[in-house]
């Protein structure tokens, strides 16, 4: 007997492995319901260690995910620098083209409203060594047929006048300078005088009234009176800024801050010549 | 040797007023623009004799004054006795290359200009005090600091130092061409 098993122990066992097999499946397929609870509770009892594997696995899939994304991200960064530092250079040039573009269309303003004016755009190349001379150079010169005496103009006001040519460039002294002089008169009140640089840092002016009791505020407009030889009239000089008695109370001075913005003085207009007894409108409204 | 030389000096102070006038400006409100004539003049006189240093200063202040075109005399008056105190304070102070020329801009810039202010006050050019000395402490602060760095950029060093090199180069030639 014994020998007869031995001898066919494999398809005993292959036969008892298919029987069994097929008890088990009979078996679950009748009680599914139950086979699902059990293997719910094993799952129940494994989740713990279910749970924390899988979470491992992930973080270290997440962390050989990043290693690997770390010389994407840093490529990328380099990427992103470069772009934002040609977005920024890109906005600096644009601010700067649009105040360029703003000065030289307050200029074409000024030319078409001045109709049988003949006026020379000239750039400001450089000022004068000495703080307290308020020159600029500007490069138009004889050759341009810019003279001496000349009248130099922007869109927001008086700039100053020529003082000296040569072929190729002609200084200017501005309105700000001590030595300057400007025939002037409030627009409110006609009261007459004469505008001389005050103060070099502040860059202010002063209005020396002819008129003993002068009717002049704070906020009035300053106009060229066009007793001037050199200016036209009704060219905005600026606007008062505070008016006091000078000394010994006989007239009265007042403080005018220029309508000219000197620090950005970049572009200007040297009047070559205008037709007489006309004058520019004195307010243009520069940068639209 | 060309540390010493009239030409240089020219070409030195003809560089500053250009920066001083065309690039300077661009940077500093009207009123505020400092000087650049005086930091050189500080350089070139440290390193010279105090009859040097005055010619120093004369050049470089009339060329300023010939720039600007108005009172000629004024800045050459100023800077020449500038190159001839700062030439003659140099050979009783300690030598140094960067706090030693600061220093004496500083005090240089401090008198300067109240005394350009009273020159202009003689000449009939009356400035408020307390305006013209606003922008001091910009150009106190400016000259410090940038008269130093020209002296660093430009490499100036004593006579002596030089002269020594020189004759070192000079005796190693001469000591070659002989062993030849």
């Amino acid at each position: 007997m014994g020998g007869f098993i031995y001898r066919w122990r494999r398809p005993i066992i292959i036969v008892l492995v298919i029987m069994v097999v097929s008890l088990s499946l009979s078996f679950t397929a009748r009680v599914h319901g139950k086979v699902v609870a059990l293997s719910n509770l094993i799952g129940t009892v494994v989740s713990p260690a279910s749970s924390t594997l899988a979470y491992v696995g992930e973080k270290v899939g997440s962390g050989v995910g990043t290693v690997g994304q770390l010389f994407t991200l840093e490529h990328e960064t380099v990427q992103l620098k470069q772009k934002l530092l040609l977005y920024n250079s890109m906005k600096l040039e644009l601010s700067e083209l649009s105040q360029q573009n703003s000065q030289l269309r307050g200029l074409l303003a000024l030319k078409a409203s001045s109709a049988g004016w003949r006026l020379k755009a000239a750039s400001v190349i450089s000022r004068n060594p000495d703080n307290w001379y308020q020159t600029v150079v500007i490069n138009q010169g004889r050759t341009s047929g810019v003279k001496d005496g000349m009248a130099v103009i922007v869109p927001q006001g008086v700039v100053g006048r020529v003082i000296s040519t040569t072929p190729v460039t002609a200084t200017v002294m501005l309105i700000l300078d001590p030595n300057s002089g400007v025939g002037a008169q409030d627009v409110r009140s006609q009261s007459a005088g004469v505008i001389n640089g005050r103060d070099p840092v502040t860059g202010t002016l002063s209005f020396q009234l002819f008129a003993h009791r002068p009717d002049i505020t704070p906020g009035d407009a300053v106009v060229t009176s066009g007793y001037s030889q050199y200016y036209p009239a009704g060219l905005l000089i600026g606007q008062v800024q505070s008016v006091r008695k000078a000394a010994y109370g006989l007239t009265e001075t007042a403080v005018v801050r220029p309508a000219v913005n000197f620090n950005q003085l970049n572009n200007v207009m040297v009047v070559l010549s205008h037709p007489s007894g006309t004058s520019l409108p004195p307010i243009y409204g520069g940068s639209r | 040797m060309w540390q010493f030389r009239i030409p240089t000096w020219i070409i030195l102070y003809l560089l500053a007023i250009l920066v001083e006038t065309a690039l300077l400006p661009q940077i500093f409100p009207v009123g505020w623009v400092p000087n650049l004539v005086l930091p050189v003049t500080i350089i070139i006189a440290l390193y010279e004799t105090p009859r040097r240093g005055l010619a120093a200063g004369l050049i470089g202040g009339l060329m300023q004054d010939v720039w600007a075109g108005r009172l000629w005399g004024l800045n050459a008056l100023t800077f020449a006795l500038v190159g001839f105190l700062v030439a003659n304070l140099e050979s009783r102070i300690v030598r140094d290359n960067i706090f030693v020329p600061g220093l004496l801009a500083g005090l240089a810039q401090l008198l300067v200009v109240p005394f350009q202010w009273g020159v202009l006050h003689m000449v009939g050019l009356h400035f408020g005090w307390s305006a013209f000395m606003r922008p001091l402490p910009v150009w106190l602060l400016f000259s410090m600091l940038v008269t130093p760095a020209i002296g660093g950029l430009l490499g100036f060093r004593p006579r002596h130092e030089v002269d020594r090199k020189y004759a070192r180069t000079a005796m190693s030639r001469s000591g070659i061409s002989r062993s030849r």
